[in-house]
């Protein structure tokens, strides 16, 4: 594995690590963080989420990472991983304007 | 090989069939994108009486498929429906299962890689049903007297509501409700896996000829038409909805497959659990996760290597082409460490085409953009 790679992974797992256990804790999930698999639905059939939920988890993101969902989320909402993207391209966006 | 009762029906309507673990499905009914598009903008109507069914009555039938599945159906409220696998004693997947909270009796649909026989030796086998100390506990194998339909579709919802009436838009994803046809009873789930709006609908074989044809004409108003399954493959895998015929089939370990969703793994038993648990304690050495590959680039195929600097890392696991994307997607099972989204490695050979891990579901389906629940 090249530097540059173990770079983008390290990355990855920093927010997903982060993001995890911000969600078991907000909405006292049944899991360890390594029972979920970054691609679980976030709603209705995986993770099994409601609307109410879906609050949490935008406060969650808001949290962990200072970061905002807009109210039209729908597609980064999905899955851990859709998430995740959304944050490391916010993140990205930041560094960039900064 | 079990025949489905409305096989000549389908023949007619241009179906071709193959067998599955000792049943015969219909595999397609029209060309691929055809039935894609039915999907993904109309509604496919495809049959499902392929699943194993069955139904279980009696004061202690919640503790029987307690005993049985991962998931907690001692949870399962009135009129909703749990997603969930049965192992065998060694923790591999027999059956991804629908088991449904109706009234005084639970419904469970499967989709098994075992044929009937051996699944109903699992149900009576493990001396489920003797070992039930009150006794009460009624398994009926319902397989060959009823069908099952799958509604999928953007304007799913549109024939369901012609149907049945409008407080089908009031059904939560996975709930099951009771609703009449010609006379008859019939059980519609909501519970769909292509990411677009999803129903099951079951009925007395006697009635299926009738309820098929009715949904027919009711899609075909809605821009939709009849189905096979195998469309079925690659709307599962662009939603990243497990596919026990696909991935399921090849890894049989819940926990590389990312189901640990459907395992109460507070439960004091359900089949497998200990090697379940034995290997969770131990943790993941491999993992599923999503690929795609250009179509400029060529195809993905199940069983393909995948290279990182020349050493081969990973397998291709499932794949399907995504007409919404113009590319291959797949899943493939990696290492831990290196099983993450948006890392570049090659396909087939240390040179050959780049093959990319992406995070899933890689699309966007128009359903998402309707709220039934303000129609």
């Amino acid at each position: 594995m090249d530097s540059a790679m173990k770079e983008k992974i390290n990355k990855r797992a920093e927010v997903i690590n982060a993001m995890k256990k911000e969600l078991i804790k907000r909405l006292n999930l049944p899991y360890k963080p390594e029972d979920m698999h970054e691609d679980i639905s976030l709603f209705g059939a995986g993770l099994g989420l409601d609307s109410l939920d879906a609050l949490e988890v935008v406060l969650c993101v808001e949290h962990c990472f200072g970061i905002k969902i807009p109210e039209n989320n729908v597609s980064i909402l999905r899955s851990i991983n859709t998430l995740v993207d959304y944050v490391i391209e916010q993140k990205k966006n930041l560094e960039v304007s900064a | 090989m079990r025949i489905l009762p409305l096989h000549d029906m389908l023949e007619a309507k241009g179906a071709s069939f193959e067998e599955r673990y000792g049943a015969q499905i219909v595999s397609t009914v029209s060309d691929l994108k055809k039935e894609y598009s039915l999907i993904r903008d109309g509604v496919g109507i495809t049959d499902f009486s392929f699943m194993q069914k069955f139904r279980i009555s009696g004061d202690s039938g919640v503790d029987v498929l307690d005993r049985l599945f991962a998931g907690n159906v001692a949870k399962i409220r009135f009129c909703r429906v749990l997603h969930t696998f049965l192992a065998d004693e060694r923790g591999q997947l027999v059956a991804d299962a629908y088991v449904a909270n109706n009234d005084e009796e639970f419904i469970v649909l499967c989709e098994s890689v075992v044929d009937d026989t051996t699944l109903k030796k699992i149900f009576n086998g493990h001396s489920v049903l003797q070992s039930d100390e009150t006794g009460t506990a009624k398994l009926e194998d319902i397989t060959n007297s009823h069908v099952v339909f799958g509604i999928d579709g953007y304007n799913a919802w549109k024939v369901v509501k012609d149907l049945f009436g409008a407080d089908v838009l009031g059904l939560p994803y996975l709930s099951v409700e009771t609703y009449s046809f010609e006379g008859g009873p019939v059980l519609l789930f909501r519970a769909g896996k292509t990411s677009e709006f999803g129903y099951l609908v079951m009925a007395p074989k006697e009635n299926g000829r009738k309820l098929m044809e009715a949904l027919i004409a009711e899609a075909e108003k809605h821009g939709g038409g009849l189905c096979g399954t195998n469309i079925h493959h690659a709307m599962r895998l662009e939603g990243r909805f497990f596919n026990i015929f696909a991935e399921g089939s090849r890894v049989r370990d819940p926990l590389p497959l990312g189901l640990q969703w459907m395992i109460d793994f507070d439960k004091e038993s359900f089949l497998g659990r200990d090697s379940i648990l034995q290997r969770r304690e131990k943790g993941l050495e491999n993992k599923i996760i999503g690929i795609k590959v250009n179509a400029a680039d060529g195809d993905l195929l199940v069983g393909d290597p995948i290279f990182d600097n020349g050493n081969k890392i990973a397998t291709v696991e499932a794949a399907c082409f995504s007409h919404v994307l113009n590319a291959y997607v797949g899943l493939a099972l990696f290492p831990v460490d290196i099983a993450y989204a948006g890392l570049q490695f090659n396909l087939r050979n240390a040179d050959g085409p780049n093959v990319e891990t992406i995070s899933m579901p890689p699309i966007i389906p128009k359903s998402l953009s309707v709220k039934l629940d303000e129609m």
